[in-house]
């Protein structure tokens, strides 16, 4: 990029692993945004949380394991995962055991986080 | 302060998701799908009213859907006025 | 003001790709200016040249070429995306020996950097999907 320009990107997830592209390409967009040095923080809301169940085997699907995917996010610098915690409690995700560390939020603090960047990008 | 889009019904979890997270203060714009949320006397208007934003129609999909005689009290918007959405609200959330 | 515009709709299903194009437009009939269109998923379907669309509606393909044509807006298609939907400009099908190239040539197919760059120097970026 020619310039440096540095805005702050969200992406919002809000699509389960396997039955849409979507979740694999918000993971590719944010290791191409931390490649690029630019920062982006996640927010897994509704069917979103989906994505961090544990345990995931893609195996027979011959597709790419979304959450072993995402468990390699930090190694990339990206470390600020949000989550819904009502979608979270809805589907009794256990997120000590998620591929990434998150931080869950209600629907209040969901809000006040989303006006925090500059873009928001849903996928 | 957010500018929402919802391109889905009333039926669909892109709809609960963006309900939960509007607040007043931002703006909606119901577009595709979506326009049906407008609906008058409908639960689904209810829901969208009680969150406190503007809500916005796109008029040419509101038309498309028939819409337009049984608004709720959106206020219609062509092209223009959504670009010019765009240039109040420094963010975008796509609900789809 | 500076836009740039993420379009994940597909052109054959929903009005999703022909709303982010007359956007587009209006875009640039206010005034700012846009960086770069950025087709991700099945909004790549937009760059088809070989799409054929009924005579009595709106091909939506057309609207995008004609923002290129008459207004220079740098289309790009994100080429996994892309390769998936069979969107091939000329270097991607002989480099996978497929019949091609299938895209309209306004159209360029590149990676996510281009989203990141979009990202970064632009003041609005909008989503379209569904």
């Amino acid at each position: 990029m020619a310039h440096s320009g540095k805005k702050t990107i969200l992406l919002v997830l809000r699509h389960c692993p396997y039955g849409s592209s979507l979740a694999k390409a918000s993971v590719d967009i944010a290791l191409a945004t931390a490649a690029f040095n630019q920062a982006i923080d996640l927010l897994f809301l509704g069917d979103g949380v989906l994505q961090l169940m544990p345990d995931q085997d893609s195996r027979a699907l011959g597709m790419k394991n979304v959450g072993r995917q995402l468990a390699s996010l930090p190694l990339y610098d990206i470390n600020h995962v949000y989550v819904d915690a009502e979608a979270v409690t809805r589907y009794s995700v256990d997120l000590s055991k998620a591929p990434v560390a998150t931080r869950a939020l209600d629907q209040e603090q969901l809000h006040r986080l989303m006006v925090g960047y500059d873009h928001l990008l849903g996928l | 302060m957010i500018l929402h889009t919802l391109n889905a019904s009333p039926s669909s979890a892109a709809f609960d998701d963006c309900v939960g997270v509007v607040r007043s203060g931002d703006a909606v714009v119901l577009m595709g799908d979506g326009v049906y949320a407008a609906l008058a006397g409908t639960k689904a208007w209810s829901e969208m009213q009680a969150r406190g934003a503007q809500v916005y129609l796109l008029g040419c999909d509101a038309t498309a859907a028939g819409v337009t005689e049984f608004a709720g009290g959106a206020t219609f918007i062509d092209m223009d006025g959504f670009v010019a959405l765009t240039e109040r609200y420094p963010r975008q959330q796509a609900w789809y | 003001m500076i836009y740039s515009l993420l379009v994940l709709s597909s052109p054959v299903s929903g009005q999703g790709s022909r709303t982010a194009a007359e956007f587009a437009r209006s875009v640039l009939a206010r005034g700012h200016s846009i960086r770069r269109v950025f087709f991700l998923d099945a909004g790549t379907l937009a760059s088809s040249g070989i799409s054929v669309f009924a005579q009595d509606e709106t091909d939506p393909v057309h609207l995008w070429v004609a923002l290129a044509e008459q207004h220079a807006v740098e289309l790009v298609i994100c080429i996994s995306s892309a390769l998936k939907y069979g969107m091939l400009d000329q270097a991607e099908a002989n480099r996978h020996e497929r019949p091609g190239p299938t895209i309209n040539p306004v159209f360029a197919v590149a990676g996510l950097g281009q989203l990141v760059d979009a990202c970064a120097h632009s003041d609005r970026l909008i989503t379209f999907g569904g």
